[in-house]
């Protein structure tokens, strides 16, 4: 991102200052405002799950939620560990609820535990898993486009519900192909 | 469809009196979390927000895009989504301010903007998330996953931009 970002800068800055240099300041002013007015955007989206989410850590349903998914984890994920299938499942719940940002915590906790049992296949195929969302509610998208004032601010569900589940199932296959070919 | 999300709520607040939590407490814990949250985003928000302007001002990402574009426009992808399907692999909130941008320039009902909030929707930060998973673990051959997932997005990009055409 580092050596993204430092070219761009750059060489906006360069043809910028060429160009327009009366646009300068305001061309940095007005990124700024504009972050501002996202986070306060994201905030309330993640205010909302994120003290839901709380309340799931707290009630025992996450706990819940994971020892049912234990079977499913030892099968896909190939591990055995309560902590680290407890991550799991919420990370994965996470992503669903389409909190990307929430699920990151979860996915580093569940890798470090994983990494405990040297499972280096589950940690990949975690990333994997994360790597090409996977979620049912696109609510940062939703929120912003409500923000926007859009009409049907959902109606972009089932297109987002199609392309995210293709390619994660993509992926998957792709990763567990791949794993068989190279061992 | 629109009473997932309340029934969700419902159920999980019941749950939780049932079960004895200090809902209040819990809850506002949970916003606490999300505050700093968005706090720690902020920084990089700000800094890549600046960045997003001073590229769209100084001409040069038309200029990209003019290069780039007849490249996607060959895989059924509108040139307006050229930078944003550039950036999404390395920065979530690059992204998305151009996801931001384009819903404002376009309109949230347009199909550019439905496209990129689908493209957006269906793809994740590739690089950023391997960077964090993996910092500081022995784990080696990720070429192996980064390239499927590269694959899949690419994919996913495609089938998305096909798909808004339709619905």
């Amino acid at each position: 991102m580092n050596v993204i970002f430092t070219a761009v800068f750059i060489s906006s800055m360069v043809a910028l200052a060429i160009c327009a240099p009366q646009d300068f300041l305001p061309a940095l002013m007005q990124g700024g405002e504009s972050a501002v007015k996202t986070a306060l955007t994201l905030f309330t989206i993640y205010a909302v799950w994120m003290g839901l989410s709380k309340l799931c850590e707290r009630s025992g349903i996450s706990r819940g939620v994971a020892r049912a998914l234990r079977p499913a984890a030892r099968k896909i994920f190939r591990t055995d560990d309560e902590a680290a299938t407890e991550s799991l499942a919420m990370n994965i719940s996470c992503n669903l609820l389409g909190l990307g940002g929430a699920a990151t915590p979860y996915a580093v906790k569940a890798i470090a535990e994983l990494e405990k049992e040297g499972n280096s296949f589950a940690q990949k195929l975690l990333f994997v898993i994360n790597a090409t969302s996977i979620q049912i509610l696109p609510t940062t998208v939703i929120a912003l486009r409500a923000g926007a004032g859009s009409a049907a601010a959902a109606d972009i569900f089932l297109p987002s519900l199609i392309c995210t589940a293709v390619s994660t199932l993509l992926a998957t296959g792709l990763f567990l192909a791949g794993n068989k070919l190279w061992r | 469809m629109a009473l997932i999300i309340p029934v969700i709520f419902i159920a999980v607040f019941t749950f939780s009196a049932i079960k004895k939590v200090n809902i209040y407490e819990s809850f506002t814990d949970g916003i606490t979390e999300a505050f700093k949250f968005t706090v720690s985003l902020l920084p990089c928000l700000a800094a890549v927000f600046m960045m997003c302007e001073l590229f769209e001002r100084s001409g040069l990402s038309d200029l990209l895009t003019k290069w780039l574009s007849p490249v996607f426009g060959l895989l059924g992808i509108p040139e307006e989504l050229t930078k944003l399907v550039l950036i999404k692999p390395f920065s979530g909130s690059g992204s998305l301010a151009y996801l931001s941008r384009i819903i404002e320039a376009y309109g949230a009902d347009s199909y550019v903007a439905r496209c990129a909030c689908v493209c957006f929707g269906s793809s994740e930060t590739v690089f950023y998330i391997s960077a964090v998973y993996f910092a500081g673990l022995k784990v080696k051959k990720l070429a192996l996953p980064i390239v499927c997932v590269l694959v899949a997005t690419l994919v996913s990009t495609i089938l998305a931009c096909l798909i808004c055409r339709i619905m």
